[in-house]
């Protein structure tokens, strides 16, 4: 009885050995070896967050650095609603008082205070956000799905491919209702926006996301931002965040309020 | 939750809360978990007491500090950022124990009550922890 552990493992270490020296082993420890390295933790550049985990550079600095905050280049229809969306001091007061945000949707996770790793895999490209969110990239060639196969989510769908060591993604079905991100709560896109973006390793440091919005619906032109990501130094592995765990914001008629423990 | 939860300290050496105004940005809408407009940026309140508990958990870490006052010790709730936003800014779930003297910058809740938004600390003798106090 002994020996059956032992037998087991030297099958196992055998069977290995074998799929390593194996033609599909090999090609696929080439497919890995073509792609970038972009290990470790990375965080958009735009937070510069405090102990207090606020921007330490105050609001005005935060709304400098987000891209997405900026006004998207609308056609004059689209403008107006915009501009009229702006003026309403009130909604804009009001979401911004009772905000508590655990996910992000699409492009606005790309630009979170939330730390990410990216996993590349020949078949897809994983960027795993420390709140939980996934975003799922496939680089094997296949298409978008078509008819009933997809439908308006908070990611989008999502399909890439290598040009050297930059990612293109092509994200499509991105669901309309939701702001570009939280704060520009009026910068809405049609059900056609298409999102376009150059992800790359700008220094050993620095990620660079460049990012493309058609839409031919809303925009004049397709509006392109720089996003950047800095490489985490201060901690070597991924602590996860969560809000439930003890959430001591409730909102009550309207207000967000601070309950003692 | 990976939280520090220690008894009352049995003494307190607070010099009860003062107001010092501070001349800050803009409307506070930050986002981290939620918004920070309930914290009144314009205005500082520094804490001078002891730590009753340290809550190193999500979303948000907290100091339940007691300030002496003439009624008896009041407990006040201050805001801080995520275990990994603290972490990466030096600080460590060791920091703080019941009864340490300690000195908080809030900015507090426009509402009046007892909390507010974590600014800066102090040990009671006025160094800074790890180093990191911002």
């Amino acid at each position: 009885m002994r020996s059956q552990p032992l037998a087991l493992l030297l099958l196992c270490c055998a069977a290995s050995a074998t799929l390593a020296a194996s033609p599909a082993g090999a090609t696929r420890s080439a497919q890995f070896a073509r792609l970038p390295d972009w290990s470790g933790l990375w965080i958009s550049a735009a937070w510069k967050l405090g102990i207090s985990g606020r921007p330490a550079g105050n609001e005005k600095e935060l709304r400098a650095n987000m891209q997405l905050l900026k006004p998207p280049p609308y056609n004059p229809a689209w403008n107006s609603r915009y501009e009229a969306g702006l003026q309403d001091t009130a909604m804009m007061a009001q979401k911004n008082a009772t905000l508590k945000v655990c996910t992000r949707s699409f492009p606005a996770l790309m630009e979170a205070a939330w730390q990410f790793e990216v996993a590349t895999l020949p078949e897809e490209t994983l960027l795993v956000f420390e709140n939980g969110q996934v975003r799922h990239i496939y680089t094997d060639g296949r298409p978008h799905p078509s008819g009933d196969d997809i439908w308006p989510t908070p990611l989008g769908d999502s399909i890439g491919h290598w040009e050297g060591d930059t990612l293109v993604i092509d994200t499509i079905a991105r669901d309309a209702s939701e702001p570009l991100t939280p704060r520009a709560w009026v910068s809405l896109f049609s059900d056609d926006a298409r999102f376009t973006e150059r992800l790359r390793r700008a220094d050993a440091n620095t990620l660079e996301d460049q990012l493309t919005i058609d839409d031919p619906v809303s925009l004049v032109h397709p509006w392109t931002v720089v996003l950047r990501f800095t490489r985490v130094t201060e901690m070597n592995r991924m602590i996860a965040a969560n809000c439930v765990e003890n959430d001591r914001n409730p909102i009550v008629d309207g207000r967000m309020l601070l309950t003692t423990p | 939750m990976s939280t520090h939860i220690n008894q009352p300290a049995p003494s307190h050496r607070g010099r009860g809360p003062w107001m010092a105004l501070g001349m800050l940005a803009l409307a506070a809408s930050a986002i981290a978990h939620h918004s920070a407009a309930m914290f009144d940026d314009l205005q500082s309140v520094t804490l001078a007491g002891t730590v009753k508990q340290f809550q190193w958990s999500n979303p948000h870490c907290w100091i339940q500090v007691l300030v002496a006052d003439t009624s008896g010790p009041v407990e006040w709730s201050v805001e801080m950022g995520s275990p990994s936003q603290l972490y990466r800014g030096g600080w460590r779930p060791s920091f703080l124990h019941a009864g340490d003297p300690i000195v908080v910058v809030i900015r507090p809740m426009r509402d009046g009550s007892k909390g507010g938004l974590f600014v800066s600390a102090t040990h009671g003798d006025g160094t800074p922890f790890g180093g990191a106090s911002k």
